[in-house]
């Protein structure tokens, strides 16, 4: 399965939610998703697509928004889809992925503890590198140590 | 006769109950040995010799945290041996005598090391490997380091590196013997 | 009945608390704690410039610290569109197959002091002093080398390098097979790892596992030969893989990645071309994003760095291998006895420095 397979399995089931679409390198893609499509394609890459594995979740605050970033893997044919999705300012929340993939359950819930993004639907939504009763999210940019 | 009434004429018995009579007890050896100049003579005879044996039989506690924590495990194999000085580690803070702290403390671990240093038994000693422990090393301004273990822990004996050499902690605890020697201490007057 | 393993331990190699529940004797329920040594790393390298965060990168997982400098250069390189000379990624080839063979001695030493032959924790840490004199004598450092730089490597090999290397890869080799008749000769140690811990193929894929739990478990995925990265696509060796997915096949995959090690340090010192050694890297980084992936000795390491024009990253994130694998511990080990706790989590390797960060 090529690079342009999977972008092309991806217009054709998203066509209004998928933007910004590109190849980075060989075996690399870049796909931009809006926020209320990311469950219903996550499950379509792992059901349909076959990508087995979800490499990283980071969550990057800009100015005006925050992006959160899902890197997938895919086994079989050696590649990997970095997915981006964007939340507002005020609310960032987005579904969560760990009932697709359990290996998404500890990272999205480190992202809500250093970065305060909460996952909706997600089984234990708690602090996990930080003592539970800190009151602080360190990586956003108005906490200054 | 009753507890703590008088002393027994001959011929009677002392009846005690069981906290009173180590009550008693205490109070004779105590007599004995701590304030009258017996207790004063074994120690003059005994001190020198207890001492040696503390100094030379230093038990640190298994307890590794970073990356000096494997510069600890190389120094107790066959390179550079450290069970040549007497130093065998133990899995328990109640049988050891020095507390090696060997990594950066985050604020999270520091009620569990206050606890760890508070249940080792007297005499007991700590010793801060690498610049984690010494002052927070690479890590000072984090917001979840402790900035040095002696903000909380008094510590007797400093190994700089980042990490530390194994020769260097053996240079450590031949240190800490030199000071065990300096600071000799009776077991029972404790002069 | 919860039962607290950690975080002070003979056992753990680390500070984390495994939280378990038994009934009896068997494990009905488990759940890793951990975040004992989080140290903020993240938020630490938004405030130093891009070289600066080489010895911080260096201390994340302290077992195998070249890898992660490597893969911090790899990330910065892909960032700003920088061509490494091919004399240094053949430097840092070598260097970082030398550091995978001493972690799996380290991994080895303290494996075989959890499970009673104290004579392999002897005999490995013995053999791991052969490979960290070279990489000494590479670097100047025992354990965090700080010799990665954006750009190549910080200097050039020492004399005398590739006679030195040779001879280490034939001693290694001869070790490896005194280590196999060693361990599996003994009876016990046998019994403490066949049939223990099984971790299903599809159970392993889905859970994030990643490295040679998941190459034990029948999935032939290794990084460097399937997504390559610096020179691996000129150097030949296979990766390893098994199908039972217990603690002995886990075992016997990273013996046999040390046999390969072994293979690919030998034709990197011998194919090493001559030419520069390092290119100078911009002071700025471009506004940008930049992946770096590489085959850690314990999983998939990845980082994800976002520049913004200034001498400092906007944003660094991480991925550490154990920190998700270590999410799958209760499917391994529940229906095992808490005697197999030792066998089954010192199997994965774990280091705590690159899960808490």
């Amino acid at each position: 399965m090529s690079e342009e397979r999977v972008i092309r399995a991806l217009l054709d089931a998203f066509p209004t939610a998928v933007t910004d679409y590109k190849k980075l390198k060989a075996g690399v893609i870049r796909a931009r998703i809006e926020r209320r499509e990311l469950y219903r394609c996550c499950q379509f890459l792992r059901e349909r697509l076959g990508f087995e594995h979800v490499s990283m979740i980071s969550a990057v605050e800009y100015d005006d928004r925050f992006e959160i970033v899902y890197h997938i893997t895919c086994y079989g044919s050696c590649l990997l889809l970095e997915l981006i999705t964007q939340t507002p300012k005020d609310d960032p929340s987005v579904d969560s992925v760990s009932s697709i993939w359990g290996g998404a359950n500890w990272q999205e819930r480190e992202s809500y503890d250093l970065m305060g993004i909460k996952f909706n639907n997600h089984p234990k939504l708690e602090r996990i590198l930080l003592p539970s009763d800190y009151l602080y999210h360190p990586l956003r940019k108005d906490f200054k140590g | 006769m009753k507890s703590g009434e008088g002393k027994p004429s001959v011929g009677q018995v002392m009846v005690f109950r069981s906290k009173d009579f180590l009550k008693w007890a205490d109070g004779v050896t105590e007599g004995i040995l701590k304030k009258s100049p017996i207790g004063g003579g074994i120690d003059l005879l005994t001190r020198d010799f207890f001492n040696w044996a503390t100094r030379n039989s230093i038990y640190p506690l298994h307890f590794g945290i970073m990356c000096c924590a494997l510069e600890m495990a190389v120094a107790s194999a066959s390179r550079f041996d450290a069970q040549r000085f007497g130093v065998i580690y133990r899995s328990t803070p109640r049988q050891c005598d020095v507390l090696l702290v060997n990594g950066p403390i985050t604020k999270k671990f520091q009620p569990d090391i206050r606890r760890l240093y508070d249940q080792m038994p007297s005499p007991k000693w700590v010793i801060a490997m690498g610049e984690c422990a010494i002052s927070g090393g690479p890590f000072y301004d984090s917001y979840s380091v402790v900035p040095g273990v002696d903000q909380f822990i008094p510590v007797d004996i400093y190994i700089p590196g980042c990490p530390a050499r194994p020769e260097a902690l053996l240079d450590g605890f031949i240190k800490l013997q030199r000071l065990i020697k300096e600071n000799k201490r009776g077991l029972l007057t404790g002069k | 009945m919860w039962i607290n393993m950690g975080p002070q331990h003979p056992m753990t190699h680390g500070l984390w608390n495994l939280r378990i529940k038994v009934d009896g004797e068997t494990i009905v329920d488990a759940e890793p704690e951990v975040g004992y040594l989080h140290r903020g790393i993240e938020k630490l390298c938004e405030n130093r410039t891009y070289t600066q965060i080489i010895p911080l990168a260096d201390r994340l997982c302290y077992a195998s610290s070249l890898t992660w400098s490597h893969l911090y250069c790899l990330t910065v390189e892909d960032l700003m569109g920088l061509e490494v000379p091919e004399r240094a990624e053949y430097i840092r080839v070598a260097a970082i197959e030398m550091q995978r063979i001493a972690s799996h001695l380290m991994w080895l030493a303290a494996y075989a002091a959890d499970l009673g032959t104290l004579v392999g924790f002897i005999y490995a840490m013995r053999d791991r002093e052969v490979f960290i004199d070279l990489l000494q004598a590479l670097s100047g450092s025992r354990l965090t080398y700080n010799f990665p730089r954006i750009g190549g490597v910080a200097h050039d090999v020492p004399p005398n390098f590739e006679r030195d290397s040779l001879r280490a890869c034939t001693y290694m080799e001869k070790k490896l097979d005194e280590y196999e008749r060693l361990f599996e000769g003994s009876k016990v140690f046998m019994m403490r790892n066949e049939g223990v811990g099984i971790l299903k193929k599809e159970l392993a894929m889905n859970l994030g596992v990643t490295g040679p739990p998941l190459r034990a478990s029948g999935v032939k995925y290794d990084l460097r030969k399937d997504q390559p990265y610096s020179v691996y696509p000129e150097l030949d060796f296979q990766p390893i893989s098994l199908p039972d997915g217990d603690c002995y096949a886990r075992y016997k995959v990273r013996m046999d990645e040390m046999r390969e090690s072994c293979k690919i340090i030998r034709q990197a010192v011998q194919k090493m071309p001559k030419g520069k050694w390092r290119i100078v890297a911009p002071r700025n980084g471009p506004v940008g994003t930049g992946i770096g992936r590489v085959e850690d000795p314990r999983g998939e390491g990845m980082m994800y760095i976002v520049g913004n024009g200034t001498p400092k990253p906007y944003r660094l994130k991480i991925r550490s291998p154990i920190f998700v694998t270590v999410s799958a511990a209760k499917q391994m080990l529940v229906g095992y006895k808490v005697a197999d706790v030792v066998a089954i989590m010192g199997g994965l390797d774990m280091c705590i420095g690159e899960t808490d960060r």
